[in-house]
């Protein structure tokens, strides 16, 4: 059976474009590594273009309401909701003063995330292009930016290059709201919550979300691409790709089997799709390819407990200091002696945890201090550290838009004829299930 | 009573370059300075008998080359002597130096790594030629991307052409510079821990941030943008200390027929329906003038001499908003003898250059983490130099006068800087620099500690910082020091700012001064 293309991974990014692809017409198979289907829910806006155009009818999204719940230092907790109403009062017994905030606070940071919405649904602008269309298509982009007024325009120069603890010193005063609204700045990422960029990173992770309500939200969107069946998926083998003179030529399945088709699209992580195809790379690609930041620090589990919890969605997370020190374990290689928690109830009541900051190689103890901070028993927590940053590429402000994810080669191409990249590691980057799949599929098609 | 064309307030190096320019065009122009020296933070002071300080900054290599030319410094007095080296001590007692003579500098790395001599030159290269990409942007009114008015639309425009100009590598390079942390820009070229260390150290002087903080990055470019010598370390030492560099400025400005008085503090800018009409001094005299330009730091500009009613309150948030938080202290010391360190041993051509006390990256950030919290550095980052090495005049014969210059020491300590907190500080510098040069302690003859609250009250810098308001890329460009006002003019009709609180701002480099000069000039004083 010949194909005319193969995608390889089977998670959101991987489906979403060969669903794109098989609907223009193209007989391909996608490759995943994992024999069976990952449970975990998609963490995520999934744009609504995507569900529309792939008719995702079974598509359940879900965000918990209220969507984060933070113990308090004397006891009790702080539940923030998607009704504004409801959280400016719940915050008004922290904090008067910030309550008073909260609804502007809300609104400015909604107009910031709306902008990132336009640029996440195309390809990154091109900045060094001649091509009249592309200069038109970023002239667009600024005037459409510049109509958003003149406040929205000062906001994103001074917003995005912050780091959130300053942009929430410079609006809050409650420690425990500044921690939980700071935890989303630093995720994914091996940084800091002073480390300038972590507010874009917490822009970022808003983005598809209602003002007001600052995690994102959950869907099965990978598990309903699945189970349409309108693609062959072939599982429980590691593909790499092949070239030949700088063209793609197919795949090579770990069990030595050979497929072929002339166009390869990958949704695995940028490094490790080209490492192993050095030899046909030019010396400055392959360095910046190498070059990728992509550095491990969360923890991923499960939480067992005997009975459903109060909480949708815990945040510990208690100041921003907190988050700051946890970091600083990392810095020296460590995993955080008091790390960042999160919990997370899926539909099926499942409970996920994410742990951050945990480096590769440094798990040893952290599932007793982990159960310690909830107050369970060891034994009702399994983590995972994640070898490398599950984003593919940290969203760090030098490793986004035109620089993701490398520097110029934003437009899912790469230097191999037939090789595309559609993962996470590429333009918007992780977090936003689907868009780079589908911004992929457009630019192949 | 006589009235000025224009009076500028503090007499630091960008008031005495705003007023040479103005005075150069013509106009009568006073400068009024609180303090009885001129220089502000750039001053030379005899704080023991016989031994000259440059008090608060040490080194000049940035510093316009266009305002030396129009100003004619070198005919006022200023003698730029290089500093030639770095020698950078590791804690393992071996060390890494950096030598004027390149090949001797390509020699000791290879002796460190032959990987990182090979990546040196080509990272030079790079650097060099991103410094000049970025000149151009230091002497340009930044454009206001918020304002549809022609000039402004011109001005987005220039630099967006600038900038493609440049091509592909070179503006990722630039997009790199301005977001990466020092040690992730660096650990893509080098792979030699002391190499990266004494590198971002010098990302990090005068802010708030570690190695590893994002933005720290684009300080390593300053190195290369001095025009001394296109040598690894282009800093340079004023003939006379800095205080020189401000003492030549004032005396081109005297020369174009300026006034300069010292002890004349200001209070108080007068406004009249919305226009600047003169000031009020200390003792309480009034002198009236068309302009009036202040080279204070934003804060004292805006939030001291002027009344909040006076402005709109969008714009007192924005200036309230605009960060300093002073980062460093400084320890000047005199010395009976130069120390030897142990690293290199002797007295030699070492002194002559810099010691770099930053051995590795993990020193530095750990460095940073103390001060995060509100400590100062147990271990701090510290860049010695022996100004006495280059300008014998600096201290009597036989004798030295070292140069410490401190980070972390933050402005804002847990429980406050006192006087017993400024020995300890003053106590753990000397104990650090003599972990590193056994036997330095006994050669101390005299010990000044500046701690950044000394700064403040000493220079007027708020917070102490020495910048006149952090270098982070919020505060840059179009937002320095607040959106819509970054182009010297305020909202009082008549009331510039011309300090380094304004584009580009930090450091010896006068752009300021001779930007919002020109502003001034063509708004027509």
């Amino acid at each position: 059976m010949s194909y005319d293309a193969i995608v390889i991974g089977a998670g959101a990014n991987g489906l979403v474009a060969a669903h794109y692809l098989a609907r223009a017409g193209k007989r391909l198979v996608v490759v995943e590594q994992h024999q069976v289907p990952d449970l975990s829910a998609d963490i995520g806006w999934v744009p609504p273009r995507v569900i529309r155009d792939l008719g995702l009818n079974a598509l359940r999204l879900e965000q918990p309401d209220p969507w984060l719940t933070i113990p308090l230092d004397g006891g009790g907790t702080l539940e923030l909701s998607r009704d504004m109403a409801r959280s400016v009062e719940a915050i008004r017994r922290v904090s008067p003063a910030d309550a008073a905030k909260w609804p502007d606070f809300c609104a400015r940071i909604r107009s910031l995330a709306g902008v990132l919405e336009r640029l996440y649904l195309v390809p990154a602008p091109d900045i060094e292009t001649r091509d009249p269309r592309e200069l038109a298509r970023i002239a667009g982009l600024g005037l459409y930016v510049r109509r958003l007024g003149k406040q929205t325009v000062i906001d994103l120069a001074r917003v995005l290059p912050m780091s959130i603890a300053e942009l929430l010193d410079d609006w809050f005063e409650n420690d425990a709201l500044k921690g939980a609204l700071g935890a989303l700045g630093i995720w994914h990422l091996k940084q800091g919550p002073r480390a300038g960029g972590t507010a874009f990173n917490f822009l970022h992770h808003h983005v598809g979300s209602p003002a007001g309500v600052f995690r994102p939200v959950q869907s099965n969107v990978t598990q309903t691409l699945n189970e349409t069946k309108r693609v062959e998926v072939r599982r429980g083998s590691r593909a790499t790709v092949l070239a030949e003179n700088g063209r793609a030529t197919g795949v090579v399945l770990e069990n030595g089997e050979t497929i072929l088709a002339p166009l390869v699209v990958s949704s695995a992580p940028p490094r490790a799709t080209l490492q192993p195809l050095a030899i046909e790379l030019y010396p400055d690609f392959a360095r910046a390819v190498g070059n990728i930041k992509a550095r491990g620090v969360v923890a991923r589990g499960t939480l067992t407990l005997g009975q459903a919890p109060a909480y949708s969605n815990l945040c510990i997370a208690p100041t921003l200091d907190y988050l700051e020190r946890a970091y600083d374990d990392a810095k020296y290689g460590r995993a955080s002696a008091a790390p960042y928690v999160e919990v997370q109830r899926t539909d099926g009541n499942r409970l996920e945890l994410h742990v951050q900051y945990v480096p590769p190689g440094t798990q040893d103890g952290l599932e007793q201090r982990v159960a310690q901070i909830l107050n369970v028993r060891p034994d009702q927590v399994k983590l995972q550290a994640a070898e490398e940053s599950l984003y593919h590429g940290e969203l760090t402000l030098d490793q986004i838009l035109f620089m993701r994810p490398v520097p110029g080669w934003s437009r899912y191409r790469t230097p191999i004829e037939g090789l595309y990249l559609c993962g996470s590691g590429t333009h918007p980057g992780g977090g936003i299930p689907g868009a780079a799949g589908r911004n992929a599929a457009r630019e192949i098609l | 009573m006589k009235r000025y064309d224009a009076i500028v307030i503090g007499g630091g190096h960008n008031g005495l370059i705003t007023a040479a320019y103005l005075a150069r065009a013509k106009k009568s122009v006073l400068v009024l300075e609180r303090r009885p020296r001129v220089g502000g933070a750039a001053v030379t002071e005899e704080i023991f008998p016989g031994f000259k300080f440059t008090m608060f900054s040490y080194v000049v290599s940035l510093l316009r080359p266009e305002i030396i030319r129009d100003l004619d410094l070198p005919r006022h007095g200023l003698h730029i002597l290089p500093l030639e080296s770095t020698v950078t001590p590791m804690e393992n007692g071996d060390y890494l130096a950096a030598w004027a003579d390149h090949d001797e500098t390509r020699r000791e790395l290879c002796r460190h790594s032959l990987r990182d001599a090979e990546a040196y030159d080509e990272y030079g290269r790079l650097m060099h030629f991103m410094a000049q990409a970025v000149k151009p942007i230091l002497s340009m009114v930044p454009p206001d991307p918020t304002s549809f008015a022609p000039g402004d639309l011109a001005g987005l425009l220039k630099l967006g052409k600038h900038f493609r100009g440049l091509g592909g590598e070179r503006l990722h390079a630039l997009v790199k510079l301005m977001t990466m942390s020092s040690a992730d820009f660096l650990d893509e070229w080098f792979e030699t821990d002391v190499l990266k260390a004494t590198k971002s150290a010098s990302g990090i002087i005068g802010t708030f941030l570690g190695p590893r903080s994002p933005g720290t990055a684009y300080v390593l470019l300053h190195h290369y943008m001095g025009e001394l010598d296109g040598v690894f370390r282009a800093w340079g030492f004023a003939k006379g200390g800095t205080g020189a560099v401000s003492e030549a400025i004032a005396s081109a400005a005297r020369s174009f027929g300026a006034e300069i008085r010292c002890d004349a503090g200001v209070s108080k800018v007068l406004v009249r329906n919305g226009r600047a009409t003169g000031v009020v001094l200390e003792n309480g005299d009034e002198v009236s003038a068309g302009i009036v330009a202040s080279s204070l730091d934003p804060r004292r500009t805006f939030l001291q001499l002027l009344e909040s009613n006076e402005l709109p309150a969008e714009f007192v948030a924005d200036i309230k908003r605009f960060k300093f938080r002073g980062s460093s202290g400084k320890v000047n010391l005199a010395l009976d003898s130069l120390p030897s360190f142990s690293c290199m041993p002797g007295i030699g051509r070492q002194h002559r250059g810099a010691f770099s006390i930053s051995p590795s990256l993990d020193y530095v950030e750990r460095a940073y983490d103390d001060a995060k919290y509100g400590e100062f550095s147990r271990r701090p980052y510290m860049d010695i130099v022996f100004p006495s090495m280059i300008d014998p005049g600096m201290a009597p014969p036989g004798k030295h006068v070292m140069s410490i210059f401190v980070q972390y020491a933050p402005y804002h300590l847990n429980g406050g800087w006192t006087d017993a907190k400024r020995e300890a500080f003053g106590d753990t510098v000397v104990n650090t620099v003599e972990s590193f040069a056994p036997g330095f302690k006994s050669k101390i003859l005299h010990r000044q500690v500046i701690t950044p609250l000394d700064i403040e009250k000493i220079t007027g810098l708020s917070e102490g910082n020495i910048f006149a308001g952090e270098l982070a890329l919020h505060q840059l460009f179009f937002l320095r020091p607040a959106p819509g006002w970054a182009k010297f003019a305020t909202p009082v009709r008549g009331f510039y700012q011309c300090g380094s609180g304004t584009h580009p701002g930090g450091g010896i480099m006068g752009a300021s001064g001779r930007l919002a000069a020109m502003r001034i000039l063509k708004d027509g004083a």
